[in-house]
């Protein structure tokens, strides 16, 4: 666990969470919005804007520009004949090892966003945790997930 | 064995009850609508519900049957939608017998039967069998290749056995949470003052101070002692007649006084032991074993883990898990503690709600700032038993993790029973080179349990995780 694992995700993740962090942080704009002309109709302080604006830019500032950044380039996987090594995480980076013969299925999955860069998520589940690979390519995803499965299918010892 | 059987007619009691509870919020509904003009039609209509619920009842037992037949329970059900529900026997996981109150009238038992796939209901539910037929049963259904009645009676003798002595159960039950809710009142009676109407308040106080502090002193002593004893009480029905036994591939466990509860625990579901020291009890010498099972649900009782000795000497864990789980026993007597550096990350930790809610209170009540030291001087206390408590240990397969939060908790649990291993670390642990171990093991339902070891010395975790790590 000394080593990071060496697997990095696709870039297009970057793009990806850009535009789901900007469709969160346009909902916190449209309370803003919603503020001020409350504020406005009812002649209150002018705090409650200022407050409202400075939250909805710095979380702009964070979600859409900074972190996807950084967390694109913290995210690394890799995967071992025996297990999965996972490392990801902005402020605290977190990295996990699940054993293969503990993983009970794995699944890919594409929402729209992703679907619009080609990109698609892996899940690997175990009896008590999931883990998610966020964004790999299509192609990249459906072939780990078949590797996971086949790696998996070891004679499973009562749990 | 193979005729269908029916429940004890007990069982139409039972699905009466259910049934009414069911109608409850609407009978009170009703009755609180037609209660003036028309109270007679809600009694018939009352009257009608009834009988229709005892038919219901009635019919519901008649239909429900059960029996053993090719390795599997067969259970058929239904009134107007026939169901049949087959649960083969090495599916099953645990067979566990309830006998409440109404069961022991009529020397009957609740029999549950649970399977892998968790959710919140047995698997199967036989509201009411005659003592000795659930006993029967439950043999039957056992995994075991049927063993001749004989052999089974002659190993019954040689199994190791322990049971709770009325002194221990004594103890356990005076040092049970129940002073931490009296704990929590005291504090709680001090602020109801503040919500009763201040004319009221005026009143009885100058009534309450006629009767003299005295009284009063006497009064709240009474009524602590009043919940202490029943803290005492509670204990004593639900852990009363403690007993567990060991058989060769299971534990089996009775328990409670006015509602008898029989557990039994396969020995392969056991993915951790614990042990826990409550710091009421610590100070006696006193622990709980406790096992996390895998599967069961949720109407196994609220306790989230199996309990497998409510009070124990902390001496005797060893002879105990050495006869009931030897795998378990041999705990080092020392283990690898925390750097003396996480110790300000311990401090800080628990210091800094009570900083908080200290600057609040000095700024809104600062009368009680004594409070907010005597607080600050508890949490700072707490921080370092934190630090002290935590640590770990390797021995072969096993791993041991020790934490506190308030009771001390040392779990056991093996390399192969490890759903996944973590390694957390934020900048500030970095730059002192520590860091968080997290482990998941299966709990409870299926869902997972997470055990958390904070502020580790990084190089040891980085060789935990090789212990950990499958690559060659």
């Amino acid at each position: 666990m000394r080593q990071p694992p060496v697997n990095m995700i696709a870039r297009d993740a970057i793009k990806a969470w850009k535009i789901t962090a900007a469709i969160y942080v346009a909902v916190l704009w449209l309370a803003t919005l919603a503020i001020a002309i409350i504020s406005y109709h009812y002649t209150l302080s002018y705090w409650f804007v200022s407050i409202a604006i400075l939250i909805s830019g710095l979380s702009t500032y964070l979600a859409v520009f900074l972190f996807p950044e950084i967390r694109w380039r913290r995210w690394r996987y890799e995967v071992f004949d025996q297990e999965i090594y996972i490392q990801h995480g902005i402020l605290i980076v977190s990295r996990t090892l699940v054993p293969m013969i503990r993983v009970q299925h794995v699944d890919t999955k594409q929402g729209p966003i992703l679907r619009n860069f080609r990109l698609a998520s892996v899940t690997i589940s175990t009896a008590a945790t999931t883990h998610e690979i966020p964004a790999l390519l299509e192609e990249d995803a459906s072939e780990l997930r078949d590797r996971i499965s086949a790696l998996a299918r070891v004679d499973e010892d009562d749990v | 064995m193979s005729e269908p059987r029916r429940l004890h007619p007990a069982a139409i009691i039972f699905n009466f009850i259910k049934g009414i509870r069911e109608f409850l919020f609407v009978l009170i509904f009703g009755f609180i609508t037609f209660r003036d003009e028309s109270l007679i039609y809600f009694i018939l209509i009352l009257f009608a519900l009834v009988l229709l619920l005892v038919t219901y009842s009635i019919i519901t037992w008649y239909r429900f049957t059960y029996r053993v037949e090719d390795n599997e329970l067969r259970i058929e059900y239904g009134i107007f939608v026939r169901k049949k529900r087959y649960i083969s026997k090495n599916r099953i996981q645990s067979i566990d017998l309830t006998s409440g109150v109404i069961h022991r009238i009529f020397k009957l038992a609740k029999v549950q039967i649970e399977t892998a796939s968790g959710g919140d209901g047995a698997e199967a539910s036989l509201k009411a069998v005659k003592l000795t037929e659930a006993e029967k049963l439950r043999d039957e259904l056992k995994n075991e290749n049927t063993p001749l009645k004989g052999e089974l009676e002659e190993e019954e003798t040689t199994n190791p056995f322990y049971k709770i002595s009325f002194q221990r159960l004594f103890i356990a039950g005076s040092t049970s949470g129940s002073l931490g809710v009296i704990f929590v009142l005291a504090i709680g009676a001090t602020e109801f003052e503040r919500f009763i109407p201040d004319q009221f308040f005026d009143n009885a106080m100058s009534w309450v101070i006629g009767l003299g502090i005295a009284l009063i002193v006497g009064f709240v002593f009474v009524v602590l002692l009043l919940l202490w004893l029943l803290g005492i009480a509670g204990t004593i029905i639900k852990y009363g007649n403690f007993t567990i036994t060991k058989s060769t591939d299971e534990l089996f466990i009775t328990r409670g006084l006015l509602e008898k509860k029989q557990i039994t625990i396969p020995l392969s579901r056991i993915q951790a032991i614990g042990i826990q020291e409550s710091i009421i009890r610590q100070p006696l010498g006193f622990v709980t074993v406790f096992a996390e099972v895998a599967g069961g649900s949720l109407d196994q009782g609220q306790d989230f883990s199996t309990v497998l000795f409510p009070i124990m000497r902390r001496d005797e864990v060893e002879e105990f898990l050495q006869e009931i789980l030897p795998e378990y026993a041999e705990h080092p007597k020392e283990f690898n503690p925390l750097p003396k550096r996480a110790l300000p990350f311990y401090l800080f930790r628990t210091m800094v709600p009570v900083i908080l809610l200290g600057v609040v209170v000095m700024f809104l009540l600062p009368q009680f700032s004594w409070l907010v030291i005597l607080l600050l001087i508890a949490a700072f206390g707490l921080g370092f038993l934190r630090y002290r408590a935590s640590g770990y240990d390797v021995k072969g397969n096993r791993l041991m993790v020790r934490y506190r939060t308030f009771s001390k908790m040392t779990m056991l649990m093996y390399h192969k029973r490890i759903q996944a291993f973590e390694k957390k670390q934020h900048k500030i642990q970095k730059s002192q080179s520590l860091a968080t171990l997290k482990l998941s093991i299966i709990g409870k339902l299926g869902v997972g349990k997470h055990y958390s070891l904070k502020e580790l010395n990084a190089d040891d975790l980085d060789l935990l995780s090789d212990w950990y790590s499958y690559r060659e």
